[in-house]
């Protein structure tokens, strides 16, 4: 009986619809599935949020790194530009300083005329420093030294006919030639310089070059019928003049300073693309010009140190005019600028036009230069042909100077400007943002591999405690499986001492007691079954027992019952009285009632006695048996003082209730009838007389007596009535179990209808008048209990 | 001490020394009138100046219940001292035919029929 049974070793053919032990519905399934379920939230939520905070610190990283790049980019490109322009504008300056230099000493010259004359001859006498041979050259028309530290032109308008020069331009050719001390110590020192060159007052433009080259053939050829204008006015018209209208109006001067310089040309005698710079020279009383002092310089300057920007890898500078002609560019830039060149030619000098108008990308065509002195920096979008490439543009305007338009004067800024490709200025913080997404999704999916990890490691720990925890519950399952199929030699085997333990052991326990009672069975049902056995013969003995009892109780009754009804007074006895006819009715309530009537006979005097004993049943009966044989005795001895008869009666009942323990007591009247005549004695209800005219009297007995039994002495109060009693006359006796019925309703019978009744049937003798009230009062009770004795005696008067 | 007794059909309660009866009491037999028996010698032992017994709304009383008013009455007719009361209605048969003699059988007791 202690063998044990194992998880698996079900019956086989329960294995179907049984509950194993890895089926959803298990309780190991459902105790994985919560506990996972608890485990997975937390894993993912801790998970979650790990994750969500690396990715949040990420960004914030990111962030942070690309707003501190940008800004330092932004410094970068600032202090970039603003250093470029600083050096652009020194470079100007140094020229500018070198061209005022030259202007300055001939100026000090021509303000004081002598000296000038003296320091010219003596220069001019100088074999190194003065000018040899001023020759006129007939093919070009024109007259010009010979290899010297300058080259001096004189224009053919300044010659007389013989190619001798005008006495006002030998002047001049002396007066300047303080250029040859000065100039070419210029040039040899401060920045690099192309030519430095002096032209005179427009009345003799003569033109002093240093160093010298064969300045009028290279003008005969570039610039032909140049000999036969006016200097001025072929190669720079407007300069002339608008220096002139600044001595008249210096608020004309468009820039606080006297320098002029040229858009960018080709020069004539080198061939290289040049900027001009112009320093005027006044008369001595400062109301015209005196001619000027002017450098060409190279734009190779500028274009070096624009060309020398070098931003990122492929970011470059440019220099710009306000109009948006570029004049110093690299080629890769105006490539990337998209910029077109296009030769300018005009009148004297040939310019060049790179206009950033006429870009090939809108984004350059559409690019405002700034208006002021700040730096813009903004970012285009440029498209090369291999999809848009965001760039950063940077601008910057120069300090403004005077130029020389073609035909008057300007002011003139200069914008400096930057290019660089954002993804390349960037490429910094790219490669920062890319390391950190890169450092970002590797800790992430370190983190969900380790939360797989954890997850595994977890779903493994629970099936493994899962199996220890519900192993017992498993074979708990089995064990009922197993007793389901009737094998009651079933036991569990649960070593753990928690509840699973506990119902192992209850199991087990009860096991037992169904293998005990299963095979007890029978032996315990013939047992009870014995024992009904004789349960039963006991009842049927005393259902017998019982039935003898009630039978003789039964008899009992029934003995009362008939000596009641024995000693009431025969039909034949009544039937013989003369004069009177009378007619008696009696039900009791129960078997044995305690109302009481009797009619007394002899000597010719007929005594009716009617009464009502307190309750009914067999002790009210035996009372009234007890009124019966007294009343006999008393009549038969011939008392027949009615008042004396009720005391005698009265104390006879008295005392005997008294020894037989019993509390009622009753109320009873006698009539008795004598020659026409009835008295009334004694205490009950009222006595109803019907005339033979249908006068209806009611007799009330209240003080002919008083109840019975309840004092030893009524002598006191009885007394009696006489009436006479002629023929015809009815006279009705009841007990109150006739006026008292009730009906369904509760509504009592009533001496007036009882009255009414007698009346309408007095015509009748006394049996039918009896059997009319009875039926009434049976009318009236209906199907209703009858709740008292009912007793009527009618008398009629034959 | 129970003070009232009520059925479907009566009520009997009592109020300091006056007893209260109303309804219908049609009670078989003495031994089913011994609870208010019990209630009426409960008010007597109490020994008040005057028991009142208020009749006034017992539409109907049978013969046993008659026989329980006068047993009470000689049992106060027994303490001198004690007087008694009896409340009554005329319109009420039972009560003018029957509560007279419970004078006749206590003449110190007071009948009052309205």
């Amino acid at each position: 009986m202690t063998e044990t049974l194992p998880a698996s070793a079900q019956p086989e053919e329960n294995r179907s619809d049984s509950i194993t032990r890895f089926s959803r519905h298990s309780f190991r399934a459902k105790f994985m599935l919560v506990v996972g379920a608890a485990v997975l939230f937390d894993i993912m939520l801790a998970g979650g949020v790990a994750i969500w905070n690396v990715q949040r610190l990420s960004r914030d990283a990111t962030e942070t790194v690309s707003q501190g790049l940008t800004e330092a980019t932004r410094e970068y490109l600032n202090t970039y530009i603003d250093t470029t322009a600083l050096r652009t504008n020194l470079l100007l300056d140094q020229t500018y300083s070198e061209v005022e230099a030259l202007g300055s000493s001939m100026q000090a010259l021509i303000d004081h005329p002598e000296t000038e004359t003296r320091v010219g001859e003596a220069i001019e006498s100088d074999p190194d420093l003065g000018d040899r041979d001023i020759t006129f050259d007939a093919q070009g028309g024109w007259a010009q030294n010979l290899e010297g530290p300058s080259v001096v032109s004189v224009w053919g308008y300044l010659l007389d006919d013989e190619g001798n020069m005008l006495p006002a331009a030998e002047e001049q050719v002396v007066n300047s030639s303080s250029f040859n001390l000065v100039a070419p110590a210029l040039m040899s020192s401060g920045s690099n310089k192309l030519q430095m060159y002096y032209v005179g007052p427009k009345d003799t433009p003569i033109m002093r070059t240093t160093p010298y080259t064969t300045q009028a053939q290279t003008f005969d050829k570039l610039y032909p019928g140049h000999n036969e204008d006016n200097f001025w006015d072929f190669f720079f018209p407007g300069v002339y003049e608008g220096w002139q209208s600044w001595l008249a109006d210096p608020s004309t001067r468009p820039v606080d300073r006297n320098i002029v310089a040229t858009e960018p040309y080709v020069d004539a005698i080198t061939g290289a693309l040049i900027v001009s710079f112009f320093q005027p020279l006044w008369t001595q009383d400062r109301t015209d010009v005196a001619g000027m002092t002017a450098v060409d310089v190279t734009l190779d300057q500028f274009s070096n140190l624009v060309e020398n920007v070098q931003i990122a890898d492929t970011g470059f500078g440019f220099l710009t005019s306000s109009a948006g002609n570029v004049i110093a560019i690299s080629e890769a830039g105006a490539a990337t600028l998209g910029l077109i060149s296009v030769d300018a030619a005009g009148q004297g000098v040939t310019g060049m036009n790179r206009f950033l108008n006429q870009s090939r990308f809108p984004a350059i065509s559409n690019l405002l230069l700034p208006t002021d002195n700040n730096t813009v920096i903004d970012t285009i979008s440029i498209d090369q042909g291999d999809g848009p490439e965001d760039f950063i543009v940077v601008l910057k305007r120069l300090d403004p100077a005077n130029l020389w338009n073609g035909s008057s004067i300007v002011a003139e800024s200069l914008t400096l400007g930057f290019l660089v490709s954002r993804q390349e200025m960037y490429q910094t913080l790219d490669e920062v943002q890319r390391e950190i997404t890169a450092a970002t999704s590797n800790i992430v999916q370190w983190q969900v591999a380790a939360l797989l990890i954890s997850l595994v490691i977890v779903f493994i720990a629970v099936y493994a405690i899962s199996g220890r925890i519900t192993a017992g519950l498993s074979q708990l399952a089995g064990a009922a499986n197993a007793l389901q199929n009737k094998d009651y030699s079933v036991r569990v085997s649960i070593p753990s001492k928690d509840e699973v333990g506990a119902v192992g052991q209850a199991f087990n326990r009860m096991a037992e007691e169904i293998s005990h009672y299963t095979e007890n069975l029978e032996n315990l049902v013939e047992e009870r079954t014995a024992k009904l056995e004789s349960a039963n013969k006991e009842i049927v003995a005393l259902n017998k027992r019982l039935q003898t009892e009630n039978l003789r109780l039964g008899a009992e009754l029934d003995v009362a019952k008939r000596i009641q009804e024995m000693v009431l007074p025969k039909s034949t006895e009544l039937e013989n009285i003369p004069q009177i006819e009378i007619a008696a009715y009696m039900e009791p309530a129960d078997e044995v009632g305690g109302d009481y009537y009797d009619v007394l006979q002899n000597d010719g005097r007929v005594k009716i006695g009617i009464g009502d004993v307190t309750g009914h049943g067999l002790e009210s009966g035996v009372l009234m048996l007890m009124v019966q044989s007294i009343a006999r005795a008393l009549q038969e001895k011939g008392d027949y003082d009615p008042a004396n008869f009720l005391s005698v009666v009265n104390r006879t009942m008295y005392k005997n209730i008294a020894r037989t323990d019993s509390d009622k007591h009753l109320t009873l009247a006698f009539v008795d009838y004598a020659d026409d005549k009835i008295t009334i004695s004694g205490q009950h209800e009222e006595v109803l007389v019907i005339r033979a005219n249908g006068d209806i009297e009611r007799i009330d007995t209240l003080d002919l007596g008083f109840p019975v039994g309840l004092e030893l002495d009524i002598s006191p109060f009885v007394a009696s009535l006489d009436i006479p009693f002629d023929p015809s006359d009815v006279l009705v006796l009841h007990t109150d179990g006739i006026t008292e019925a009730d009906n369904a309703a509760g509504e009592q019978f009533g001496f007036d209808r009882m009255a009414a009744c007698a009346q309408s049937n007095r015509g009748k003798n006394a049996k039918e008048i009896a059997e009319a009230i009875i039926q009434e009062v049976k009318d009236h009770i209906g199907s209703h209990k009858m709740y008292d004795d009912i007793t009527l005696v009618v008398l009629k008067h034959r | 001490m129970n003070m009232e007794i009520s059925t479907n059909d009566y009520r009997v309660w009592v109020e300091g020394a006056k007893i209260h009866y109303e309804g219908t009491m049609r009670l078989s037999g003495t031994e089913a009138y011994a609870p208010i028996l019990s209630l009426m010698n409960d008010v007597l032992a109490s020994k008040p100046e005057t028991i009142c017994l208020d009749l006034t709304g017992l539409e109907f009383l049978n013969s046993s219940g008659i026989n329980l008013l006068a047993k009470f009455t000689i049992e106060v007719r027994k303490q001198p001292d004690i007087g008694i009361e009896v409340l009554g209605s005329k319109t009420i048969p039972w009560q003018s035919k029957s509560l007279k003699n419970l004078q006749r059988l206590h003449p110190a007791l007071e009948l009052q029929i309205n």
